[in-house]
């Protein structure tokens, strides 16, 4: 009833016996996705997790926003779609547990069943079926657009043809529209314009066509496609040096610990000592160097070797923010006597 | 002018009437249209017999050019701004002025006065005469909008009566027209549509039930079914599309079963 066609048996678990057909799946597929890669020991905390919540959520409010989105494309009898959400939609409500969720898989039948429901009024319309986007290539044709391309019946391709319309191209389309309407006449001046206060919508209508006031189209924010990589990898390429150097430092002398602000602390540049420590957090966060605090209660920093980087993912990880100002970094110079920088800046490297 | 008339009126009124009557008349006054009762046939009776019949022309006359300066904005005008702007004190003759007007609109201008929503009150004016095939020897200016509104409804009735909002914003983007954008003939497209299309009763725009994030349909408004021709639509179709307008059987057994009719029964509906 859903879908009358291309793929009938697809529907067929959703209308009857779905929890049926659902139970199997969970057996079956578990481990499909991230979400289902829970054994049952763990269901309970699975019920309760709050993260793996929220993901089902998003990715059904995803789903239904898909359909939302693509509506017109999906009415178009070639198209398969909407099966494939349907299976999708399958997929999630296997991991559904709560009410809100159910909700969800229940807002986004009614989206799908409407959906369906239009594809089936298609299906059963008597005669030929009208097709909006062949039309507007119909009118495009008749306001006299102008092709660029030889584009005649590219109706599937949604009419996206360039070519430009002239000016005229609604007039055109109102006089052969006025036959079809039996609108009483309205007022107009037989010999040319006359200026009347207040003008005459007719009159001002037929101005703003000699004269098309250059009104500026509305700003739209034009969207980011890609974020500007460079940086992004710049970041990246230096969190890589600062290892580099760190690993170099370390076997150089394994034994002996290194120090986190003389490793860090540029006695030239504050601002590089701040970029040194920021690209530092990075190397801890991802597990890559380790920090501890040594006899003396000062922290010291190593690389962490490849083997030992699942043995660090275990212990307990901690969080703290590292702050220094101009003040206290010329306190650190002084009280470490640091006379050079350990990390070179990377246009001095190459000496 | 009107002026004139109204105060020689009011002089004569208070002169002749009775006390009862002076009274409702401030009631009246109030301009709001709730208070403005039918008067019955009998009262319009008394009404006429006080009145000369140049007075009651004249009322008409005015009543007929105010419909006719509404009537190029194409918004319905309502019975309490027609009572409350023109007729004034001759609202105890109402009926018979409104039946003067329609009969003038009938046979000097060629132009039918329909009352569209009889709950509110509202009256239009359509042409009563087909337009004459080819072009009209009178060349008026034609309105880029009426394209526009045109479009609009040929794709709801091609499509059945109803359409969401959405397959009419991109059949007019397919057509260089952006809602979103600034359309150098039209400005806000959307406003032309949702609103002013809306109030010229052209267009019926209304939100879908249960929808979420909301979402709207359109309809014919009840202008369109007095005025616009299905059939002629349908030829129009056929003429672009290079087809038999018959194929489209379904459409084609709407446009030729009800002769587009002047009936406001399809007000009633909403």
């Amino acid at each position: 009833m859903k879908r009358a066609r291309g793929g009938g048996d697809e529907e067929a678990p959703r209308q009857n016996g779905s929890a049926g057909r659902r139970k199997g799946d969970q057996q079956q597929s578990d481990g499909d996705d991230g979400a289902g890669a829970f054994g049952p020991a763990d269901l309970q905390d699975d019920d309760n997790d709050p993260g793996l919540r929220r993901e089902i959520r998003s990715k059904y409010r995803d789903l239904i926003n898909s359909v939302q989105q693509n509506r017109e494309d999906m009415l178009s009898p070639s198209n398969n779609k909407l099966t494939e959400v349907l299976e999708e939609a399958n997929k999630l409500f296997k991991d559904v547990r709560q009410a809100r969720e159910a909700a969800l898989d229940a807002q986004l039948l009614v989206v799908a069943t409407d959906l369906g429901k239009e594809k089936a009024s298609q299906l059963f319309a008597e005669g030929t079926a009208f097709d909006p986007t062949a039309y507007a290539e119909h009118l495009l044709s008749f306001m006299g657009l102008n092709r660029l391309e030889d584009g005649e019946d590219d109706q599937q391709n949604g009419g996206a043809v360039d070519g430009y319309l002239p000016q005229d191209a609604w007039h055109r389309v109102a006089r052969r529209a006025e036959c079809c309407f039996r609108t009483s006449p309205s007022f107009h001046y037989m010999m040319g314009s006359f200026h009347a206060e207040p003008p005459p919508p007719k009159q001002r209508i037929e101005r703003q066509r000699k004269a098309p006031s250059k009104e500026a189209k509305r700003m739209m924010p034009t969207q980011l496609k890609k974020m500007e990589s460079s940086h992004q990898e710049a970041t990246e390429k230096e969190v890589e040096r600062i290892l580099g150097y760190l690993k170099s430092y370390y076997q150089d002398d394994p034994t002996s610990p290194i120090s986190y602000f003389e490793f860090v602390i540029d006695p030239s540049s504050f601002s590089r000592t701040v970029e040194n420590i920021f690209h530092m957090s990075f190397l801890i966060r991802d597990g890559l160097a380790r920090m501890y605090l040594d006899n003396d209660k000062l922290p010291c920093i190593a690389p962490v070797e490849e083997g030992e980087v699942e043995a660090g993912g275990s212990c307990s990880r901690k969080q703290c923010i590292v702050a220094i100002s101009p003040k206290i970094w010329k306190e650190l110079i002084e009280a470490f006597d640091i006379r050079d920088t350990m990390i070179h800046p990377p246009s001095t490297q190459n000496e | 002018m009107t002026q004139l008339t109204a105060m020689t009126q009011r002089k004569r009124l208070s002169n002749t009437q009775s006390r009862r009557q002076s009274g409702s008349l401030v009631v009246q006054e109030e301009d709001d249209d709730t208070t403005f009762t039918q008067p019955s046939t009998s009262q319009v009776q008394r009404g006429l017999e006080k009145l000369t019949p140049a007075q009651v022309d004249q009322k008409t006359a005015e009543v007929v050019q105010y419909f006719l300066v509404k009537d190029q904005k194409k918004i319905p005008v309502r019975r309490a701004d027609l009572v409350k702007h023109v007729v004034k004190e001759y609202r105890n003759i109402y009926p018979e002025i409104i039946k003067r007007a329609a009969r003038t609109f009938d046979q000097v201008f060629g132009l039918k006065l329909v009352e569209i929503d009889p709950k509110s009150h509202m009256y239009i004016l359509i042409n009563k005469l087909e337009a004459a095939e080819g072009a009209s020897p009178i060349n008026s200016p034609t309105n880029p909008k009426m394209g526009l509104l045109f479009v609009i409804l040929s794709v709801i009735f091609m499509k059945g009566g109803v359409v969401r909002e959405n397959l009419i914003w991109n059949t007019l983007k397919k057509l260089r027209v952006d809602p979103g954008e600034k359309h150098e003939e039209f400005g806000d497209v959307k406003k032309v549509v949702t609103d002013e299309f809306v109030r010229q009763r052209y267009l019926e725009y209304a939100r879908i039930p249960h929808t979420e994030p909301i979402e709207h349909e359109f309809r014919w408004g009840q202008r369109a079914e007095l005025e616009v021709s299905k059939a002629k639509i349908l030829e129009f179709m056929g003429q672009l599309h290079e087809q038999d307008p018959q194929t489209w059987s379904q459409q084609y057994r709407e446009a030729h079963s009800v002769p587009n009719s002047s009936q406001p029964s399809t007000s009633s509906q909403r």
